[in-house]
């Protein structure tokens, strides 16, 4: 027993100096991403007067730096791609756990797949595991249930296999970053087929998910407890605008919440050139929709 | 409670410590300490549950005491009945009331008539199908005098109840396990080490092998009808892999913790991937089970002893209640039936036991005809694993031609190279390691002790990193 007791312990040492060597490769991973926002939000770096948070159609629809330009507030982006409102809701947490809380959020909505289930859409663990050195990630995929217990006390459970590509992510050609964290498409894809989208199906609430409006209604909370305001964006699409959406929308908004749709009669939004694709604005299209939302901001700040 | 969870990992020590140091000199207190941990390791999941085991452990014990005093052959038997009657009318119960019910029903729709159905909604007890079958084998042995029925009913409940394989098996004889209860446990350093060996490898292959084969087992499995036929065969094999890896390694830990308390469990699986024909892969997987149905069904049936048509209805009549056993769903059925026909050829013409050696004994590579054996051996098995992870029949019938469309000439949609590296290394090291009871048992044994501790923490890293994610329940835990 004593030999295996010796041996056991032995062992086990062993195993740890190798097991704590692995937190240079934790260290070395974020480092390693493309897409470092959500590090700087982390380390505290992120003290804007304007967020906005949305999906790809946030990241790629609203322009933070001309947004600044316009309205006179140091804004910046933190909308990801495919990304859902309990994303969005973990991000805020996030920002405001680590920084000065903003003045403004801009959440882009999804129009009318929002909150029901959209595969697509997702909770995007791929951004949290190349930072999971930070407690305060790890404690959220342990959440999640996406890592266990163990990784509280062992750097190798907090490994994912993300970590092990040790060549720098490649940038996107289509929508590279600006510098305010915002993803326009500058180039075209000509594979892209896309045509002008009839859509009359009025939309049914039956299909929401209670996470999804959960989300939702923290997110008014966090903003309102923060004094922070916020301004709910309906993007325009390459389709005909639904009205049925806009009016479940407006049940699921508090008071003090603002929300904003694109200019409805605005011809531009008919035109295919000002698209990238059925529900992504090119850059010169984006540029239209984010001059309406400064003007928003103007006249209706507090 | 989960092998590969966190929960174990704290409960295994503190029972290890406890039976070790603070019972040590009592075989009875060691005994009632096994029973406890057990009890706490199974009500885990439900400690409703508990009084079944408890009840089936003591019908069973009383019954076998009731069999020493009688001689009366009518008497024997009517005692023996109760004891069947009782496990599987439970198992009966809980498993296969609604698969019953529902076949009752529409039985009688297709003949016109519309009754209402009266099913219940039944949790099945994790590990029913197992510990039914071990204590069964106790009363049934005692029948036969094969073995002498016990007094020691601490004894007895250890034995069907013992937390190691309680709930996955493998289903042990009651003429090799519960003998080991009356005995003083010695602690050996090198079987507490071999045991620690063999659970390692257990987790290996149920984290890091079954769980992440599961994760694209189930994506192809469960949207077949929008992948090519060449995805939908990498998804039966993933499946293949994932059902081996979760089963097998559940028994390597099971195997591996029994063995540091100074039990001795028999060997559930040899390498079945590496059979040659099917009777081959038959008796190399879930060896405990098919020794079980051959020993209890098969030889009771007559076995090999009678004319053919005997012989093949009696090897439909095993493989069938064999897939029964598995779940109450025609899938299952199916698929016992399935290797039954598979297993036909080699009855009939008198090939079923050819390869009774290991493959490739005392050579590094297989011949080509054996590489050729191997692959159709496995494609079978594979063919049939669908049935058994199709949701039903028509999920299954669908899949298969899935696959056999000219789509199965296209290249995969789904192709993860990081698991087919993993996989590469799994099958290299089973088959160095395929002439023992588990492929790492002697794996680098007589290499420096740094050498195997390097690869054991490489095992280790691996079982770490991949833990966290998509963590799936064991498969047999169903059963």
């Amino acid at each position: 027993m004593k030999s295996f007791l010796k041996y056991g312990a032995l062992f086990f040492l062993f195993f740890f100096i190798i097991e704590k060597s692995v937190l240079f490769v934790l260290w070395k991973a974020p480092e390693l991403e493309q897409d470092r926002r959500l590090e700087f939000v982390l380390e505290g770096e992120m003290n804007k007067d304007l967020i906005v948070l949305g999906s790809s159609k946030g990241a790629s629809n609203i322009l933070a730096s001309q947004l600044g330009n316009e309205t006179g507030l140091a804004s910046y982006n933190l909308s990801y791609e495919g990304s859902h409102i309990v994303f969005h809701h973990f991000i805020l947490k996030t920002l405001i756990k680590h920084n000065t809380a903003p003045k403004k959020i801009i959440l882009l909505i999804d129009t009318h797949y929002q909150f029901i289930n959209e595969p697509s859409l997702v909770f995007r663990y791929d951004r949290l595991y190349p930072l999971s050195k930070y407690n305060h990630i790890n404690d959220e995929l342990i959440g999640k249930g996406k890592k266990n217990m163990l990784s509280k006390f062992f750097a190798l459970s907090r490994v994912n296999r993300s970590n092990f590509q040790l060549s720098e992510k490649e940038t996107n050609q289509y929508n590279p970053f600006d510098n305010s964290g915002s993803r326009p498409y500058v180039k075209r894809n000509l594979k892209k087929k896309f045509e002008y989208l009839d859509d009359t199906e009025p939309y049914n609430p039956e299909f929401e998910l209670k996470e999804k409006i959960e989300a939702f209604n923290n997110i008014q909370k966090l903003c309102s407890v923060n004094d922070i305001e916020l301004i709910c964006v309906i993007p325009p699409n390459y389709s005909t605008y639904n009205a049925t959406f806009v009016e479940r929308f407006k049940v699921l908004l508090k008071p003090e919440s603002k929300w904003v749709v694109y200019d409805t009669l605005n011809s531009i939004y008919k035109q295919k050139e000002y698209y990238y694709d059925q529900s992504h604005l090119f850059k010169n299209g984006a540029s239209v929709f984010t001059s309406e939302i400064s003007d928003f901001i103007k006249n209706n700040s507090n | 409670m989960l092998f590969n969870s966190l929960d174990f990992a704290i409960f295994l020590p503190s029972v290890f410590i406890l039976y070790w140091f603070v019972f040590k000199r009592n075989i009875k207190l060691q005994n009632v300490l096994l029973i406890l941990a057990s009890y706490v390791f199974y009500g885990w999941w439900d400690y409703r549950f508990l009084a079944l085991i408890i009840f089936s452990s003591l019908v069973d014990y009383a019954i076998g005491k009731k069999l020493r005093n009688e001689e009366e052959p009518i008497k024997r038997k009517i005692l023996l009945w109760i004891s069947i009657l009782v496990n599987l009318g439970f198992l009966g119960f809980f498993k296969y009331y609604n698969f019953f019910i529902d076949n009752f029903v529409e039985a009688f729709s297709f003949f016109g008539n519309k009754i209402q159905p009266n099913t219940l909604d039944i949790i099945l007890p994790v590990g029913i199908s197992f510990y039914t079958f071990q204590t069964l084998s106790y009363t049934i042995d005692v029948y036969k005098k094969k073995l002498e029925p016990t007094d020691d009913v601490i004894s007895f409940l250890a034995f069907v109840s013992f937390f190691p394989q309680l709930v996955a098996g493998p289903i042990e004889r009651a003429t090799n396990l519960l003998p080991q209860f009356y005995i003083k446990r010695v602690f050996h350093f090198s079987a507490a080490t071999d045991g620690c060996r063999q659970i390692l490898w257990g987790l290996f292959k149920k984290i890091v092998i079954a769980d992440q084969c599961a994760v694209y087992a189930n994506t192809i499995f469960n949207n077949s009808d929008s992948y090519s036929g060449s995805t939908l065969f990498v998804g039966a094999i993933f499946f293949a892999f994932q059902i081996y890896g979760d089963f097998s390694g559940y028994s390597d830990i099971a195997i591996g913790t029994s063995r540091l308390f100074g039990f001795s469990l028999k060997q559930n699986f040899a390498f079945p991937y590496f059979s040659r024909d099917i009777a081959e892969f038959w008796r190399r997987w879930h060896i405990s089970l098919s020794t079980w149905f051959r020993d209890y069904l098969y030889i009771p049936l007559g076995g090999s002893q009678v004319g053919t048509w005997k012989k093949i209805r009696n090897i439909f009549i095993i493989f069938i209640v064999s897939g029964f056993w598995h779940g109450a769903n025609w899938t299952f059925i199916f698929w016992g039936f399935l290797n039954a026909l598979y297993f036909l050829p080699l009855l009939i013409r008198k090939q079923n036991r050819n390869n009774l050696n290991i493959i490739a004994q005392n050579q590094n590579l297989p011949t080509f005809k054996e590489v050729f054996q191997m692959a159709i051996t496995f494609c079978l098995t594979t063919l049939a694993w669908v049935f058994f992870r199709a949701e039903n029949m028509a999920h299954a019938w669908d899949y298969i031609k899935g696959i056999f469309s000219f789509s199965f000439l296209s290249l995969p949609e789904v192709r993860p190279t990081n698991l087919l590296v993993l996989l590469v290394f799994f099958i290299i090291v089973e088959w160095i390691g395929r002439c023992q009871h588990y492929a790492i048992e002697v794996l680098l044994l007589k290499k420096p002790r740094l050498l195997k501790w390097i690869f054991y923490s490489f095992l280790m890293a691996l079982i770490f990193i991949f833990s966290g994610e998509s963590q799936q329940t064991f498969i047999y835990f169903q059963f």
